[in-house]
């Protein structure tokens, strides 16, 4: 939250619809996504109800679970679910023909369970990772991407995940084999959407919560309808008198997982019960009947909530992408396709706890995602920078005079280091000496030699800055490589550091401190029973 | 006569549908006496919607023509989810026996004091039948009445075990009448004390059949779970090991529990039959105004 | 820490301002939430008055429903069986691991009633009599006691699921919930709510403790949270350490205690009395039960969604604050209590001595985004 953002919520209130926040688009969004809308039974961990999704906003799939409570009933509903997610991850693979995939890893990968022999000792492969040592994976030119309505969502997908990823495909508790296949892609899809500025899979209320501000606190925000009521008011309402609306649960469902409470209570109770009676008695077509209300009952709740998903999804498309979101895209990915080829070589499923290796190299990445992120998006939406340029972390204004042939005789060789000077009216609290950017050109470094006040223009400040990089190695720019006279600029303290990844030690090197190096995983008989009374 | 009935369904449905919204509504708005109107409401329409697809069932039958039966409205289940699930052969209960003697085949295995939920587990892992925990919960209530009606007329009865303080039928548990006081009276250990010894009885059982069925060896597994150092290396749970384990602890209670034990059956036997049996009444409360001393409380607890 | 004994004069003020109507109990919950939001006069005076605030919403509009999915319930009440059934047989091996019970530490002692008595007086003499007699013979797990705690003015009676009592007197609360501790981790939120609940049962233990004359420090401020275990059944259990909630707690408490001086504010006609008829619908007229509410100050924030029945009146009329949109943008506006005032500053309006800077914030804003959504339009 920013005093840009406070405002302009201010403003929405007052407007009686969101204003933006953002000018540009920061996150990619797919033309064919997949929707996906589960639903949970209230009181357990893990309970799915009922999912609708589908990539087609005319042609939602409902899948049910007439006895939630029953675990075997809750693993024939995840069979189910696989084929559908499953079928449409499949779209985005190759055939399975090695001559066409490029970039498939030779040495470094260990096969499941052995440690490496004879090769350098390196981290065992986390699944979706790139391998290191091994040809970087060419990425797939497109790859699948999860539309959820809230986090809540995207947590149950990755509880679900959890709870499916390490089941055994034989034995007591047998489970259809794409059942731990669906747990292994939901866990990746989970686990990669807290990387800051992905977007594989997508929680509508952030995206959109993201890009405009409402008039309503952010709490309230976390309901889509309300959210979008706000975004897209209907024809006649303010923003408010759509939020109210959408804030009865009779009216309009609330976008789960979790369900109203009065309906659990008034209409599916009833139906479950119905279910249960009409098997227990035998009765064929009374358990027919019951099934169909219940699932009558199910897609009262989850259709209103597939129609604001498709309107979110509309919202956002009109908004133009942002320049770096297609990079962090192509992490995606790379992450996509790294995790296929992992399944592919029948990698390990991903551990129930991360190791403590991995897990110091899992934060160092957030952290280093999330600096870039900012510095991106800030670079990408001059909305973003003016949050920098009202505390004086940047600034925008015209170049009033500039030297570009001066050249820095001091060392041995003389170096192209060019001097400008931009005037601005907004605050600048840079000092001399600190290294500024410039989003027109990435790659050169602008350090501040001085600040002063324009001394006939009050409320006008002068910025003296000199250039390096990002102008080839002669010693005359190349015209168009710098800014020049007349020109409009933005500096900015925002810089990416390319800084280079922390060395971490391998697997095997996990220092006493962290408990020493962790035992190879292998799932057990443990992890695939796990008590099922 | 058929699309009249077919109408009637569907003014039916759509009558159903408001009310449930309506009974939502009233619960939100936290008007709870009109929420149990609407309620009432909506059962009775449900009743006749059932009787009309009944009516609509059997002229169909007559007219083969004719389509019967509503569809649901607004379903749009797709995918095999909605037609595979067929109806499965429900449950079988299996024995013949009256419950009150399925029950006492239970307890005579234990041999302890136990709760409806275990005695259905067990006879269910040893006898091959299972029943609902809320018949045996009515069962005691059978059970107390019959007795008041003619004492002693029956061999056995389905009681009560007396809680050590007051005398008072303890919540949950079952006993055996013929059991001697001793066992039928609970003290603060002796909940810990009877579950160890229903292990070893479950242990032993266990071992006298040459293939126990997998209920058993679950509830083995389940027992030997909560007793320290009775799971095998492998998370597995053998009988003998249970019976050690469960043996062990025991020697750390047995004594204080049999002293409480036999404290609290001798001020039972000075009790009537019928509450030696069920349980006293001393505090329970008649017109539910709670009216008892807490001078009364305090004298009493004593006894342990 | 023990509040005055309520005087008379104000437990005859606290029922005239709640009317005919049975006062409505607090429980753990209830207190954990008031102790939330000290600063509200409204909540605070009602629930010391035990009013119904739902009730008293839908009947001026603004009903809010707090409802529980019955599904919820009844799983949490078949797992808190669960853990309780046998002696607490599975609750007693974790407790041997967490607490390093002996194992002679088994008892069990059910205090849900009295010889079949569960009235809540008697139950509390019960648990009073049995916790501070001098020898406890084999009680180690004490099923549902009943406490109780004086908040502003009354007496609520507070239930935990369970009170473990060490041979050497020491005393821990458990509480059973059926979320899921998945990988040993679980809902931080869920996780928070227990321990603010169990803090709760702390105190009122310990005012039970110092009341007999015995060393309040007995009471453990490690207490113990019970829950299934990744996607099973099977509970796992966890210590929690609830000493920063116990300060909270007893602040809190402290300002709710001066309930009089708040009552005394206030006209002794006061009062939210619905005036039921005979089948119990209301007939206080609608706009006259609104007045008296208004009567009495709210502090709205968008938290008292999660946590009040009076969230929908008091944001109604928290319209127009910048409070209503969330403390960090009300922060983040400089403290500016209207969102009109804040708009006529970003537009040059000329601001109060104290309101320079951020009236030059705000209008910088203004002038940013005019200039850049200019552009990109």
């Amino acid at each position: 939250m920013t005093l840009l953002t406070a405002f302009a919520r201010a403003e929405a209130a007052a407007a009686g619809r969101a204003q933006r926040i953002r000018t540009v688009r920061h996150v990619h969004l797919s033309r064919r996504p997949l929707v996906v809308i589960p639903l949970q039974l209230a009181g357990e961990a893990c309970a799915p109800l009922a999912v609708m999704l589908g990539d087609d906003p005319d042609k939602p799939r409902t899948l049910t679970v007439y006895e939630p409570r029953d675990r075997a009933r809750r693993f024939e509903f995840a069979a189910d679910l696989a084929e559908v997610i499953l079928g449409h991850l499949d779209g985005y693979l190759p055939p399975d023909d090695p001559d066409v995939h490029a970039g498939t890893p030779t040495q470094g990968a260990p096969a499941q369970g052995a440690p490496a022999q004879g090769a350098p000792t390196q981290g065992a492969p986390t699944p979706g990772a790139p391998i290191q040592g091994a040809p970087a994976l060419e990425p797939l030119p497109d790859a699948p991407q999860l539309l959820v309505p809230n986090p809540n969502a995207a947590a149950f997908l990755r509880l679900l995940g959890r709870s499916t990823r390490l089941r055994r495909t034989d034995g007591e508790h047998a489970v259809r084999p794409t059942v731990p296949l669906l747990g292994r892609w939901l866990t990746h899809y989970g686990e990669r959407a807290e990387v800051p500025g992905s977007a594989l899979l997508l929680a509508m209320t952030t995206a959109l919560a993201e890009h405009w501000a409402t008039g309503q606190s952010d709490l309230e925000d976390a309901n889509l309808a309300a959210l979008l009521g706000w975004v897209d008011p209907p024809d006649g309402l303010t923003g408010q008198q759509a939020a109210r609306l959408a804030e009865d649960p009779v009216r309009c469902p609330p976008a789960g997982p979790v369900t109203d409470p009065t309906f659990d209570n008034e209409v599916l109770e009833g139906r479950m019960a119905a279910i249960r009676d009409a098997t227990e008695a035998g009765d064929g077509p009374a358990l027919a009947r019951a099934q169909a209300a219940m699932d009558a009952a199910l897609h009262s709740q989850l259709a209103p909530t597939w129609d604001l998903m498709w309107r979110a999804h509309a919202l956002l498309a009109e908004l133009p992408e942002a320049a770096h979101a297609q990079r962090r895209w192509k992490d995606d990915r790379r992450s996509f396709t790294a995790q296929a080829a992992w399944l592919r070589e029948g990698g390990a499923p991903q551990p129930r706890r991360d190791s403590a290796v991995a897990a110091a190299k899992r934060l160092a990445r957030l952290e280093r995602e999330q600096q870039r992120l900012a510095v991106e998006r800030a670079h990408d939406d001059s909305l973003v920078m003016a949050e920098y340029r009202l505390t004086g972390e940047a600034f925008a204004g015209t170049v009033v005079d500039a030297d570009l042939t001066r050249l820095d005789t001091d060392g041995k060789k003389p170096k192209l280091r060019p001097w400008l000077i931009v005037q601005t009216t907004d605050a600048v609290i840079v000092e001399p000496d600190a290294v500024l950017a410039n989003p027109a050109f990435p790659g050169q470094a602008a350090k501040v030699i001085e600040v002063a006040d324009a001394s006939r223009e009050p409320g006008r400040t002068l910025v003296t800055l000199e250039l390096s990089g990002g102008m080839g190695r002669a010693l005359t720019a190349p015209p168009g490589s710098t800014p020049a006279r007349g020109d409009a600029v933005t500096y900015t303290t925002l810089r990416d550091d390319f800084q280079p990844a922390p060395q971490f030690p391998s697997r095997e090197e996990t220092p006493w401190t962290h408990g020493g190096p962790p035992p190879e995983y292998v799932p057990t008989d443990d992890d695939a029973q796990e008590a099922w009374s | 006569m058929i699309s009249i009935v077919a109408e009637t369904i569907e003014v039916l449905e759509r009558r159903i549908d408001e009310l449930r919204v309506a009974v939502r509504q009233a619960v939100l708005a936290g008007d709870r006496a009109l929420a149990a109107r609407q309620r009432s409401a909506l059962t009775s329409a449900e009743r006749a919607w059932e009787d009309a697809l009944e009516e609509a069932a059997a002229q169909t039958e007559a007219d083969p023509l004719a389509r019967a039966g509503p569809v649901a409205r607004g379903s749009v289940a797709q995918g095999k989810a909605a037609q595979s699930r067929a109806a499965e052969p429900p449950a079988r209960s299996g024995s013949l026996l009256p419950l009150r003697e399925q029950v006492y085949e239970a307890l005579s295995l234990l041999q302890v004091p136990a709760a409806p939920k275990l005695i259905a587990t067990v006879h269910e892992a040893f006898f091959g039948a299972t029943f609902p925990t809320t018949r045996v919960t009515s069962l005691k209530r059978d059970e107390e009445r019959s007795f008041r009606t003619a004492p002693f007329a029956r061999p056995y009865y389905i009681c009560a075990a007396l809680s050590a303080d007051y005398l008072a039928p303890s919540r949950g548990l079952l006993a055996v009448s013929t059991w001697p006081l001793e066992l039928r009276v609970i003290g603060s250990l002796s909940p810990r004390v009877d579950f160890l010894t229903a292990a070893i009885r479950v242990a032993e059982a266990i071992e006298r059949i040459p293939e126990p069925p997998a209920a058993a060896r679950r509830l083995l597994q389940r027992f030997a779970a909560s007793v320290s150092g009775a799971i095998s290396a492998g998370g597995g749970a053998d009988p003998a090991a249970v019976r050690e384990a469960a043996r062990a602890e025991l020697t750390v209670h047995r004594e204080a529990d049999a002293k409480a034990r036999r404290v609290a059956a001798e001020r039972a036997r000075g009790l009537q039959h019928a509450e030696q049996l069920f349980g006293t009444a001393m505090f329970r409360d008649r017109a539910g105004d709670g009216a008892a001393d807490g001078a009364d409380i305090a004298g009493r607890g004593a006894g342990e | 820490m023990t509040a005055r004994q309520p005087g008379a004069g104000l437990q005859t003020g606290l029922d005239r301002l709640r009317g005919r109507a049975l006062p409505k109990n607090h429980d753990a919950r209830t207190i954990s939430a008031l102790a939330a939001n000290p600063g509200c006069a409204r909540r605070a005076l009602m629930d010391a008055a035990g009013v119904d605030k739902q009730r008293v919403a839908a009947h001026v509009g603004f009903a809010a429903q707090f409802g529980q999915s019955r599904f919820a319930i009844v799983r949490g009440n078949a797992f808190e069986a669960q853990v309780k059934e046998n002696g607490a047989a599975q609750l007693l091996i974790l407790l041997r691991d967490l607490l390093d019970l002996d194992v002679s530490e088994v008892g069990y002692a059910d205090f849900n009633d009295v010889g079949g008595n569960s009235s809540a007086e008697l139950r509390h003499l019960h648990t009073r009599h049995v916790l501070t007699a001098p020898d406890q013979p084999g009680r180690t797990l004490l099923d549902h006691p009943l406490l109780r705690l004086r908040v502003g003015g009354r007496h609520a009676y507070l239930e935990p699921d369970l009170i473990a009592l060490r041979l050497d007197g020491t005393f821990h609360v458990i509480e059973v919930k059926s979320f899921a501790v998945i990988d040993g981790q679980a809902d931080p939120g869920k996780v928070a709510a227990a321990a603010i609940q169990s803090a709760v049962y702390v105190r009122a233990l310990r005012d039970l403790v110092t009341e007999a004359g015995g060393d309040p420090a007995a009471v453990s401020h490690k207490t113990i949270l019970v829950a299934p275990r990744d996607f099973s059944s099977q509970p796992t259990a966890a210590s929690l350490d609830v000493r920063r909630q116990l300060g909270v707690l007893d602040r809190q408490l402290s300002r709710i205690a001066s309930i009089e001086t708040l009552l005394a504010r206030y006209p002794g006609t006061l009062t939210f009395d619905l005036d039921p008829d005979a089948q119990g619908r209301p007939r206080r007229p609608a706009a006259e039960l609104a007045a008296a509410i208004g009567q009495v100050a709210a502090s709205y924030a968008p938290e008292c969604l999660a946590t009040c029945e009076l969230c929908f009146l008091c944001r109604d009329e928290a319209g127009g604050t910048t409070g209503a949109l969330g403390k960090p943008v009300r922060e983040d506006l400089g403290g500016i209590e209207y969102i009109a005032q804040a708009r006529s500053l970003a537009r040059g309006q000329v601001p109060a001595p104290e309101q320079a800077e951020i009236a030059a914030q705000l209008l910088r804003a203004a002038q940013l985004r005019a200039q850049v959504l200019g552009e990109a339009v």
